[in-house]
């Protein structure tokens, strides 16, 4: 346990709002574009994000400093998609890079490739997120952990509540399914 | 080059992704790559994916962090206000079991001396003795539920 962790842990079980406030600050893309991507949906999203940070207040003496932060906060969330998707039909990511926002996160570097890479990349970007609104929210899940958090995979279990073999065959099966989702030509 | 070496390179390239392979495997399957452009392209192409995956456009409705602040502020000092309140109540609960408990023999004794001073079946003691143990309880709990139902009911209307 490093001193770090161990003063988070303790800040938490301390519910100090100033470290609070830093905390969703900073995890607000990764909380977030996990909760979109899970649900599919911008608004639940938005509403699940502050639920999380919610149970994160109350439950923050929980927290051990045996895991990382971050898995933590996504296994917080992660039940809460659970509890909606119990109570309610989970929509599916039609709702994925809602046009009426106007604060995009991670845009492409503009300056650094050519028009017609980008208008290729931005297809590119397109064609996969379609294929997410065809995949399940299980392969997309893991799929986000593993390749854009680059958790690794008995992280990625332990989160679940998983054993690291499902994980994996996730894993697989994701990126066929993805895969497979693409329209020909696309990437 | 037969289909099994190319199956190989496919199976060791996703497992190259997903949990790492082992140095010989991966300088078989570099040594693969290199020979084989229609296995190249696969794992470009998949590569590929894969940063198209990364670069999905996310959009971080306005104000988010700074809304989720202050609901959760609201709820820091929503709960710093209501802990003293259940402390008491905890307190006053825990001391009036632990009164009734010493004192059930002799209200026992009470109740079956008035009972039969008066009377009264043994029946009507029994329940009069029960619910002298259950109305403090019932009331214990309708002030819990109360207070808890005030509690959603303030951090609903702030939502």
């Amino acid at each position: 346990m490093t001193d770090d962790t161990q003063a988070l842990a303790q800040g938490l079980s301390h519910r100090d709002p100033d470290l609070l406030d830093h905390l969703i600050e900073l995890y607000q893309h990764r909380l977030y574009r996990y909760l979109l991507f899970l649900t599919g949906n911008p608004a639940l999203a938005e509403d699940l994000f502050q639920e999380t940070w919610i149970r994160v207040l109350e439950r923050g003496h929980q927290y051990n400093a045996k895991s990382k932060f971050e898995s933590w906060l996504f296994a917080i969330a992660r039940n809460l998609v659970i509890d909606v998707s119990r109570r309610k039909k989970m929509p599916s990511l039609e709702d994925l890079g809602d046009q009426d926002s106007n604060q995009p996160y991670d845009p492409p570097d503009e300056h650094s490739v050519s028009a017609l890479q980008l208008l290729v990349a931005r297809e590119n970007q397109q064609a996969v997120q379609l294929s997410l609104l065809k995949i399940p929210a299980y392969y997309r899940e893991v799929l986000l952990l593993r390749f854009h958090e680059e958790m690794g995979l008995e992280e990625i279990a332990a989160m679940m509540s998983t054993p690291v073999s499902t994980v994996k065959s996730r894993l697989y099966r994701g990126l066929a399914a993805l895969k497979s989702a693409l329209p020909e030509g696309a990437v | 080059m037969t289909d099994n070496l190319h199956i190989r390179a496919q199976k060791f390239f996703a497992q190259s992704l997903v949990e790492g392979l082992t140095q010989a495997d991966q300088s078989w399957l570099d040594q693969h790559l290199r020979e084989c452009a229609d296995c190249a392209r696969e794992t470009a192409s998949t590569h590929e994916l894969l940063h198209a995956l990364r670069n999905v456009p996310v959009f971080l409705p306005r104000d988010l962090a700074a809304r989720t602040q202050l609901r959760v502020r609201l709820r820091a000092q929503e709960t710093a206000q209501t802990s003293p309140g259940n402390f008491l109540l905890w307190v006053i609960t825990g001391f009036s079991w632990f009164v009734g408990v010493l004192s059930a023999p002799l209200v026992w004794r009470g109740f079956a001396w008035v009972g039969s001073y008066l009377h009264v079946p043994k029946l009507a003691v029994e329940m009069g003795f029960v619910l002298w143990w259950a109305v403090p309880a019932l009331f214990a709990v309708a002030a819990v539920l109360h207070q808890k139902g005030l509690n959603i009911g303030t951090s609903r209307g702030r939502n």
